[in-house]
């Protein structure tokens, strides 16, 4: 709230004018500039993959990610900017994310089906759960997953040490058709989900006991045209609450009232598919654009950068 | 002559107020309480029930005035962002506004609602609560006007003897909820007749912008629209405002609207707008059965 007063003398004359203290009526708004730094591009910072996607950190903001179509293993990008590979024998993983444990949670598709986690240091890899068809994941700071199972339109939640349940399931007429990306708020109390065949980004509230309601269509993205949909995909939000969407033209970045700040441009003309904030301070905004992995500085940094340490062991 | 110069660039500052400088619209006797003039009675409530907006809340307002007699049916007026228009020392002081007007017979007797935007209360702990006000206000579509017309007015109103007639009925909304007062009217012209909006986003914070567009290519509505705006109102990534309502204002005289434009000099404050509300309301009603002719100003 700012009260301004202004006084004008003019002869004889006293002009006493009091702004009337604005309302708050809109939220602060949120233009990219309030992200982007002038003359910081994209960077490429790894190359020669297949198709690169899963893209996640963890409390010191090393970089995770994996090639779908070809690859087996994890690999990690430290904040040295060194790659090296943390998981072998880690086939079809499309989704990451790392868990209040320490031990990074993953989707595993094709014929695998399955949510696992891998405790990087010992080597070692536990079955989460099984017969599923699951395309990206979250996982709270008390342990709960949700991810998307893009086929069956639904968003899928494991509670700590329990079974896989349906979370939400839309029909032809409502909800997210093709679910994709999947993100949390900085406080954990709201779920949102892309829709690569629709226009929205969908959010739900995210009850004491883990499960999901209130679903609403809060965020719309731009689509290259008006019979096209959004091709929503890879989410992220940073630690003021935006919205970070990978889609059909551009990474689009949203207000914590669902409200577009602007479309950054995908380094390429290849898809982007994925985004984290990772790097030092989690200041860096990474995506997957097919082959490559690219970076960018930014003024924003991650979520992970004001939740609960997420050190993967 | 030196001397004048300091002194004409200050009186031309006066005319011509830099961005920087806000201009003053004070209220008049109108929008202030007055000896002999009586005085209706507003009550606080709290909304929870809402399906179309699953888990929100919101507070409202109504304000019934004292010449309401329940066997004769009333006009209504709904205010979104309600509770800056109630607010008696706000913009706009509506109450007030309402008993000076009704005494003198400028508008009908009228029922105001005033109904803040939703908010869903967060469910775990350290959770934050999220704001549905974008949500409801920015979209365009029929999603909030079905909200007022089928689930929240209906119960809100329920005992009161309202006039079924969309030229009884006006809406009005500051900012985003002054798209969302036109969005209303717009997709229902067979409830809400009647449209104030101060300082409204016709910009592309949801796709407002387009309204101009829509406007001149569609068969007329039925509905009075009054707009009110400031050449200091907001440049943002949203879009231009002052620019936004010029283009609104040139798209309701191309289609032939019955509307009214004030562009001012203030900017994103409901200060001119809640001057000018007296003479809205006047312009507004000006044809209304019962209300006195030739009082507009």
């Amino acid at each position: 709230m700012s009260c301004s007063l202004i006084r004008l003398w003019l002869p004889g004359l006293l002009i006493v004018s009091s702004f009337a203290a604005s309302l708050p009526l809109e939220a602060q708004d949120m233009p990219l500039t309030q992200v982007l730094i002038d003359g910081e591009d994209w960077q490429s910072v790894s190359k020669g993959h297949r198709f690169t996607d899963g893209l996640t950190t963890d409390s010191e903001g090393n970089l995770y990610f994996a090639d779908v179509a070809a690859g087996t293993t994890i690999n990690r990008i430290g904040i040295d900017g060194k790659l090296i590979a943390v998981a072998n024998d880690a086939p079809r993983i499309s989704g990451m994310h790392c868990g209040p444990d320490g031990r990074i949670y993953a989707c595993q598709g094709g014929s695998y089906g399955r949510i696992v986690a891998f405790d990087l240091q010992a080597g070692k890899m536990e079955v989460i759960a099984e017969n599923v068809k699951p395309n990206d994941l979250v996982v709270t700071s008390d342990g709960h997953v949700y991810f998307t199972e893009t086929a069956k339109m639904q968003v899928s939640h494991i509670p700590p040490g329990g079974k896989v349940q349906a979370a939400d399931v839309a029909s032809k007429t409502d909800g997210a058709q093709r679910p994709n990306g999947i993100a949390l708020t900085p406080d954990g109390g709201t779920l949102a989900v892309s829709d690569y065949g629709g226009r929205h980004t969908w959010v739900w509230r995210i009850a004491k006991d883990g499960s999901l309601g209130l679903r609403q269509s809060y965020i719309t993205l731009r689509t290259p045209s008006p019979d096209l949909p959004s091709k929503g995909d890879g989410m992220t939000t940073d630690a003021v609450g935006r919205y970070y969407v990978t889609s059909a033209v551009g990474l689009q970045m949203f207000d914590p009232t669902g409200r577009m700040g602007g479309v950054i441009a995908a380094p390429t003309n290849k898809p982007i598919v994925s985004v984290a904030f990772a790097g030092a301070g989690h200041q860096y905004l990474y995506v997957a654009a097919g082959d490559e992995i690219f970076r960018r500085k930014t003024k924003a940094s991650g979520v992970e950068a004001v939740r609960p340490k997420r050190k993967a062991k | 002559m030196k001397p004048l110069i300091p002194l004409l660039a200050l009186f031309l500052g006066g005319l011509f107020l830099p961005a920087t400088a806000t201009a003053d619209y004070p209220l008049t006797a109108d929008s202030k309480p007055q000896s002999g003039v009586p005085k209706g009675t507003v009550t606080q409530h709290r909304w929870e029930q809402s399906q179309i907006y699953p888990g929100t809340v919101r507070d409202y307002w109504i304000y019934v005035p004292a010449q309401y007699d329940a066997s004769k049916p009333a006009c209504l007026m709904v205010f979104q962002d309600g509770r800056g228009y109630v607010n008696e020392k706000g913009h706009s002081r509506v109450p007030n506004v309402f008993d000076n007007l009704i005494h003198k017979k400028e508008m009908p007797v009228t029922i105001g609602v005033f109904v803040n935007p939703g908010t869903i209360p967060a469910a775990r702990p350290g959770g934050k609560s999220r704001s549905n006000r974008s949500f409801e206000y920015d979209s365009l579509g029929s999603r909030y006007v079905t909200f007022l017309i089928d689930e929240f007015l209906p119960t809100v109103t329920k005992d009161l003897n309202l006039v079924d007639d969309p030229q009884a009925r006006g809406v009005v909304g500051i900012s985003s909820s002054g798209i969302c007062a036109f969005t209303a009217a717009w997709e229902r012209p067979d409830y809400f007749g009647k449209v104030i909006s101060y300082i409204g986003s016709f910009t592309n914070i949801r796709g407002g912008h387009v309204y101009p567009a829509l406007i001149r290519k569609t068969e007329p509505k039925p509905i009075r629209v009054f707009l009110q705006d400031g050449a200091n109102d907001l440049d943002n990534l949203h879009g231009h405002w002052p620019l936004a309502n010029q283009q609104m204002a040139a798209a309701l005289k191309f289609a032939k609207y019955d509307y009214r434009f004030e562009m001012g000099v203030g900017g994103h404050s409901g200060q001119h707008g809640g001057a000018l509300l007296p003479e809205m309301l006047r312009w507004l009603w000006r044809d209304y059965p019962d209300v006195n002719q030739g009082t507009e100003k």
